[in-house]
């Protein structure tokens, strides 16, 4: 596999310092030292929070309050907010509810695919704590074991007057630069796999490699790998590219 | 005309051994059936008596007498009524005919069943997996399988007992007994 | 990482491949999803792939107690909770020979009915945003919030009402209601031939929906369809006149049919059924004031409420179709067990399955939004 080689002994010794940590959340900021870029920061965080998409994904029954937040009545795109179809042009993903394991592994490649910058909200109490579905084989409880979330917006379901006031909330957090979850995603990678793991099996893996793109983004801590991403690499089948061979001159049936 | 198909009815049924009739409302009759007579009954129910809708096939795990109960609603749209058909099969090894050659509907119910409980219908067009794909427990819905064990062993639970709950029921507030508890 | 039933096709025979088509596509409905196999766009076989929203129901209820189901079953079902409530309070009134008294359930008519006009505005938006007509899909919705504010004044709730009980209803009908109630209706109908302009009657949507997704009248008796859907295909059956619940047998409806089978006659039905569900609204106005008396009967402690030994299968017209509970009770303070039987756990999985066959991928959701398929219901 490429990336054995491509891991530096620098973070192998990381790798070997790294615990099975639940208590590592660390905010990592990277020291800006030119003031004319905070200011550039600051005009390009405005417009995000004053732009945002979010995907069209009804995980589950709090979807019921997202047309009339969308529609007419409370019509939230006078926000700027708007459904999008695409994970990859997206910016916020809403989780609605309770999720289901096999909805929780969508959701986690979705949310991979999404560019960064973006959120994660979850709506209704399901999400915080299993909600009324506690005692449900299916459902998994906390969502933020495996997902870095944003901002809960609780009730069951929330009315859309709330989700407004959450998305409001969010982008507050945007423009002051106080909504930076997605970095732990990266910066935490190993505990938020490890929770996936324990869920999915030893042989969960997803088509991004969220490891290269730490790595891009800069945003590599002691917290990134780990023994569970040692156990994703030992793992790790090779992704290969889906074969679709199309005959062009076959008779129609 | 409903009271004629009524008497056409319990002719046809008096005809099979082993049947049990009760007529529990005007429109709802409940037959036990030997579970090597059902699938017969079935037929003769949609052939001569028009009971061409299956509304469900609901299995009940009766795990004190170590059976399985299948229950089979058949309508009739002309009758207008409702026959319930109870069946025991034995809990091991839990296989059955399926009726999907009588009515299509039964492919559903009975991949549910077979993925909920276990009970495999032989001749169902689909056996495999359907809505526990990720699923690889005991099936679930058998009185056996105890599901908040499984959930205490699985999956953690957000802590939050902050200081003013504390205080809360250092002044004999909140809740601070079971719900279990306080209904004895 | 594919889905665990994602089998790949290494050497496909032709210019055939296979599409996964949901959960995260805007063409579903809920969140469910589809295997398609595709030549060019026309759709050679489709595989529904449920679960997704399975949250184990049955199971869950065995562990609660009765009076605590109540809060679980509107779930279900998340556009149209409130069959659900009714039929399950249904179920255990007939296991524990409850009487319900005449107001309650005249309440209970106009819940279902309400309910039905917010489904039905909800269904036919819905469709018309797969068309591309999202002007119809604004105006359905919130016309259905208003339905919604209607329920927040009744029961305290705007989606999940958790208003019926067994033996009755929860609180009786607020002062100034039902006026209220007859204008919304008179501004609901008085917005139909506006809807007519913008839907029903446009060429846009005609021309989409007509003879796609066809059934016959046969084919639906024998794929086991139910609800408008059935009598899209010309049989009037309605479990309202049929099979009475309720007080349904003193009210004066027609059962609207088409011939068509397509997607085109099953929305001129729920649009026809709109009118009936006002019709029906409007006597549940005329006659609730003069219905005096207590709006349930009494129930020992519902939180150590012993239901007798006892089985039943109350049916009740959903505005998907029929829906059933088979509840059995052993004598205990929990249900033995009960079985949902959803109206789209037909119409989602085999009935779409076989009618995406044949038409073209960018029909299908708008197949699956005119047979009203509503998930949760398939995985419960």
């Amino acid at each position: 596999m490429s990336k054995n080689k491509t891991l530096t002994k620098k973070d192998q010794m990381q790798q070997d310092k790294a615990q099975d940590g639940q208590q590592m959340l660390v905010d990592f900021t990277r020291p800006r030292t030119n003031p004319m870029a905070n200011v550039f920061d600051g005009l390009v965080r405005f417009c995000q929070s004053r732009s945002m998409f979010m995907l069209h994904y009804c995980t589950g029954c709090g979807a019921i309050e997202l047309p009339p937040a969308m529609t007419s009545r409370f019509d939230m795109e006078r926000l700027g907010i708007q459904p999008m179809v695409t994970p990859r042009q997206a910016d916020i993903l809403l989780i609605t509810g309770y999720v289901s394991v096999k909805t929780l592994k969508r959701i986690i490649l979705t949310y991979e695919q999404m560019a960064a910058p973006k959120y994660v909200i979850g709506i209704c109490s399901c999400t915080v704590n299993g909600g009324m579905y506690w005692q449900s084989y299916a459902t998994a409880k906390v969502l933020r074991e495996y997902l870095p979330v944003d901002i809960y917006i609780a009730g069951c379901m929330p009315r859309p007057e709330a989700i407004i006031e959450g998305l409001q909330v969010l982008m507050d957090d945007i423009k002051t630069g106080r909504a930076e979850n997605w970095k732990r995603y990266f910066q935490n990678y190993d505990y938020y796999l490890g929770n996936q793991q324990k869920l999915f099996g030893d042989h969960w893996q997803t088509p991004t490699d969220i490891i290269s793109e730490a790595r891009h983004y800069d945003l590599i801590t002691e917290n990134t790998l780990g023994k569970h991403t040692a156990l994703l690499e030992k793992h790790q089948a090779p992704l290969q590219a889906l074969e679709m061979t199309l005959q062009q001159n076959r008779e129609r049936v | 005309m409903t009271q004629e198909l009524n008497v056409w009815l319990d002719k046809i049924l008096g005809d099979i051994e082993n049947v049990k009739i009760e007529r529990k409302r005007s429109n709802r009759l409940r037959v036990d059936v030997d579970a090597r007579a059902l699938p017969a009954v079935l037929e003769l129910l949609q052939g001569r008596a028009s009971y061409v809708h299956l509304s469900a096939i609901s299995c009940v795990d009766r795990i004190d007498d170590d059976e399985f109960e299948l229950v089979y609603h058949v309508w009739s749209y002309e009758a207008r009524s409702l026959v319930s058909a109870h069946t025991r099969i034995p809990r091991d090894p839990g296989v059955y005919l399926s009726i999907y050659d009588l009515y299509v509907p039964a492919a559903f119910f009975e991949r549910d069943i077979h993925e909920m409980f276990g009970v495999y219908f032989e001749g169902s067009p689909d056996m495999g997996k359907f809505i526990l794909t990720e699923w690889d427990g005991p099936p679930p819905m058998r009185k056996d399988f105890d599901s908040e064990k499984f959930v205490n062993e699985t999956f953690n639970r957000e802590q939050y007992h902050p200081q003013w709950l504390k205080d809360l029921e250092k002044e004999g507030g909140g809740i601070t007994t079971p719900a279990e508890d306080a209904r004895k | 990482m594919r889905p665990e039933n994602y089998e790949a096709r290494k050497h496909p025979p032709s210019n055939e491949f296979e599409l996964n088509f949901g959960p995260n596509h805007p063409g579903i409905e809920g969140n469910y999803a589809f295997k398609v196999k595709l030549n060019g766009d026309e759709v050679l076989e489709a595989k529904a792939d449920a679960g997704y929203l399975h949250r184990g129901f049955e199971k869950l209820m065995e562990g609660r107690l009765w009076i605590q189901n109540i809060a679980l079953v509107p779930r279900i079902c998340v556009p149209d909770p409130v069959p659900m409530e009714v039929c399950y309070s249904l179920a255990i009134e007939e296991i524990a020979g409850l009487e319900v008294p005449e107001r309650a359930q005249w309440i209970r008519v106009m819940q279902l009915e309400m309910s039905r006009l917010a489904a039905h505005l909800f269904a036919f938006g819905g469709h018309a945003a797969t068309c591309g007509m999202y002007t119809t899909m604004f105006w359905g919705v919130a016309d259905r919030d208003l339905i919604l504010d209607r329920f927040e004044e009744l029961t305290g709730g705007r989606v999940y009402s958790i208003y019926n009980i067994p033996g009755g209803v929860r609180r009786d009908v607020p002062t100034g209601f039902l006026e209220r109630l007859g204008s919304l209706l008179d501004y609901l109908e008085s917005r139909l031939p506006d809807y007519d302009n913008l839907f029903f009657t446009n060429q846009i949507f005609i021309r989409r929906a007509r003879d796609v997704g066809v059934m016959s009248q046969e084919q639906a008796l024998k794929w086991g369809v139910t609800g408008p859907n059935l009598r899209a295909t010309g049989l009037a059956f309605d479990v309202r006149r049929d099979d009475p619940y309720l007080v349904y047998d003193q009210i004066d409806f027609d059962i609207p049919t088409e011939p068509g089978g397509d997607c085109l006659s099953r929305n001129l039905v729920r649009r026809s059924e709109l009118l009936q569900s006002i019709r029906i609204l409007r006597q549940v106005i005329e006659r609730l004031p003069s219905i005096k008396g207590p709006i349930r009967c009494p129930i020992p402690n519902p939180l150590a409420w012993n239901v007798p030994v006892g089985e039943s299968y109350p049916r009740v017209e959903s505005s998907k179709g029929e829906l059933a509970y088979y509840v059995v009770s052993n004598g205990g303070d929990k249900p033995y067990r009960v079985h949902v039987r959803g109206p789209s756990s037909m119409h989602a999985v085999q009935v779409l399955e076989k009618l995406a066959v044949g038409s073209r991928l960018e029909d299908i959701a708008q197949i699956m939004f005119s047979l009203d398929a509503c998930p949760p219901e398939v995985d419960r």
